[in-house]
């Protein structure tokens, strides 16, 4: 008598994989069972990352619109015209699409200074030895780790322009004279900076206080028996030796700001703000209200090139200053 | 030039240090943790006390604190539920919990086996492409959701209309959605925690007698429990917030959590209080198991970053 799972598992070791992948007869017994481990994990890749992707690029050279939601296949191949429709500055959704671009840049440059600077000082105050300290630790990580949909909706009702706290207490303590629109408007990128960093910051700071635990002790002995001040210490030691971890940090904060979709969605509502709208949002919006899904596409294929660029060009940068710094 | 008298002494300048760290620390603080104490508060207000032109920003007026120092059982009576009464009835919010949990916790289910089989992969093997893969993994971090949406729902809704098998607004369609995008960030996470495993362990194990798979689920598996939890509590949470395709693919019944909070707020009136009411619901558990767990959880973040 043999199970079912046992028959099953005959039935697989009887394939001869050998057969149909030549290369696989070239394998060590261990280097095939690693495959074998990692396999679920490459079928389910494949299927949701590579296959999309592949015809994302498909129907960004075809001219799926709302005829073809059900039969995309049967939309004509318009090759470069949604390229061209969508990058040409003098129609309203090419200016409105440059635009997204422009407020997407400015939201991850602007995040990624404000993370930098609150994670960093954070990281600082955490390397001091004080009483508490591992609770202090915990407390700065709950933003991170609260769902960002709730922490975000919060965010939102501080920031009404009527009823919001934000708005109350600034008014009280007389910074400001009128109550401003925060969420509405050219406002709405400022905003979103803030808010998106809050819920961000803690991630740049944990990284960096890492980095900062792993810098020998020795290095600041030696410069405190050479008379060097607070100050010297941290522009001479702590910063370089924080360098490569910066560097992994301010590469991921730029990237997955670029292409972050929850903070803008849940932040400005239902209606929002040109100013606010970052290009995956104003994408969504115009694939989805209009059913442009072969335009959306060209778009989306357009924003994934500018932030693979943006990270080689950084990558390329940093290898080259290691470069030079070695050779010196 | 500073005048001698005005330059600080030694000791001088550790207390203004002392202080300046107590500040930025104090400054920090209130800026993280405003929001959730607001939420808190709001959540047990009713609407006319959140509309306030000037709300207060302590739960209660001087009055009832002195009340309460001398009686601490009035706080319970001071305090307004009705919003946790309330929030049911005015949305299926019960619904959207329900359904929120059931994506969150088949993924991360799901997501920690496939992960936990490519992360010991990773972690003891050597194997040609392995770095092609591992790239890869990573690569997939930097895609837009919006590039694999829009082809997504062609495909889900093709699937549907030749083999009439139904894909968009169910739960299996979203959860292997939601397993794929999480198992290339457990695979790396999980790895870094089976790194720290020694080998010696499995090899004692092979030689009494356990097959190598055996030797991974009774021997690996339970040493590196602590970081397949942590692994387990980020998977869940990435699950918990999306909105991008839930918006598109999770609708209906299936509503999560995620969408569906967001309509608290309606065109013409915003319930708040309700909506923090339910925020405060959901918030609670995470963070409370967050303080409990956060050391595997904290150092399976770094791990990747800062080890290279």
């Amino acid at each position: 008598m043999t199970t079912p799972v046992t028959q099953v598992r005959n039935k697989l070791a009887d394939i001869e994989i050998g057969r149909y992948l030549p290369l696989y007869n070239q394998l060590t017994e261990e280097q095939r069972y690693a495959y074998k481990l990692l396999l679920p994990g490459l079928v389910m890749m494949f299927i949701i990352h590579f296959i999309p992707i592949m015809w994302g690029a498909l129907i960004s050279v075809m001219g799926v619109d709302s005829a073809y939601t059900s039969n995309w296949y049967e939309a004509p191949f318009v090759w470069f015209e949604n390229y061209q429709y969508v990058l040409d500055p003098r129609t309203v959704i090419g200016s409105r699409f440059w635009y997204s671009i422009r407020q997407t840049i400015i939201f991850a440059v602007g995040t990624l200074v404000l993370t930098y600077v609150l994670g960093l000082t954070a990281a600082l105050v955490l390397n001091q030895r004080f009483k508490g300290r591992f609770a202090a630790r915990t407390l700065l990580l709950l933003p991170w780790v609260a769902p960002a949909v709730v922490t975000l909706l919060v965010w939102r009702m501080m920031l009404q322009q009527q009823s919001g706290i934000i708005n109350s207490i600034l008014l009280s303590t007389g910074i400001i004279n009128e109550p401003i629109y925060w969420l509405i408007g050219d406002n709405a990128i400022w905003s979103l900076i803030l808010v998106h960093s809050w819920t961000q910051f803690p991630l740049v700071m944990i990284m960096l206080y890492a980095g900062l635990q792993s810098i020998p002790e020795q290095l600041y002995e030696a410069a405190s028996i050479d008379g060097a001040g607070r100050w010297q210490r941290f522009r001479y030691i702590t910063f370089p030796q924080l360098k490569p971890v910066s560097a992994v940090v301010i590469l991921l904060m730029m990237l997955w700001t670029m292409i972050n979709f929850t903070s803008a969605f849940v932040l400005l509502g239902s209606q929002p703000p040109q100013a606010g709208q970052v290009s995956i949002l104003y994408i969504y919006e115009f694939a989805f209200s209009n059913f442009q899904f072969g335009r959306g596409a060209a778009m989306s294929v357009v924003l994934f090139a500018i932030a693979m660029t943006m990270a080689m060009l950084y990558y390329k940068y940093l290898f080259d200053e290691d470069f030079t710094e070695e050779s010196r | 030039m500073i005048p001698d008298e005005l330059r600080l002494t030694e000791a001088g300048k550790e207390v203004l240090f002392g202080l300046l760290t107590k500040a930025a620390l104090g400054c920090l603080l209130l800026y993280a943790l405003f929001p959730i104490y607001w939420m808190i508060l709001s959540s047990f207000r009713t609407r006319a006390e959140i509309t306030a032109a000037e709300p207060s920003l302590l739960p209660f007026d001087r009055a009832e604190f002195t009340d309460i120092l001398s009686d601490p059982t009035l706080i319970l009576a001071l305090l307004e539920y009705e919003n946790y009464v309330t929030m049911w009835g005015r949305f299926p919010v019960f619904d959207y919990f329900v359904n929120s949990l059931i994506i969150a916790t088949v993924t991360t289910v799901l997501a920690l086996a496939v992960g936990c089989l490519g992360g010991y992969a990773f972690s003891r093997y050597r194997f040609p492409g392995k770095s092609a893969v591992g790239g890869a993994l990573l690569g997939t971090q930097m895609i837009p959701g919006i590039l694999i949406l829009l082809p997504m729902f062609l495909l889900f809704i093709w699937v549907q209309e030749t083999l009439s098998f139904p894909l968009i607004d169910t739960y299996h369609g979203i959860i292997f959605v939601y397993t794929t995008f999480t198992v290339p960030v457990a695979v790396w996470m999980l790895r870094g925690f089976f790194d720290s495993i020694p080998t010696a362990v499995e090899e004692a194990a092979r030689v009494d007698g356990c097959s190598r798979f055996q030797a991974l689920v009774r021997v690996v598996l339970p040493m590196a429990a602590p970081g397949i939890a942590a692994t387990g509590m980020f998977v869940f949470l990435v699950a918990f917030n999306e909105v991008l395709f839930a918006s598109v693919l999770a609708g209906g019944d299936v509503t999560p959590f995620a969408i569906g909070i967001q309509s608290f707020e309606t065109q013409t009136t915003a319930y708040w209080g309700e909506m923090m009411a339910a925020s405060t619901v959901a918030t609670a558990p995470i963070l409370i198991l967050f303080v409990l767990f956060q050391k595997p959880i904290v150092e399976g973040l770094t791990e990747g970053s800062v080890k290279q």
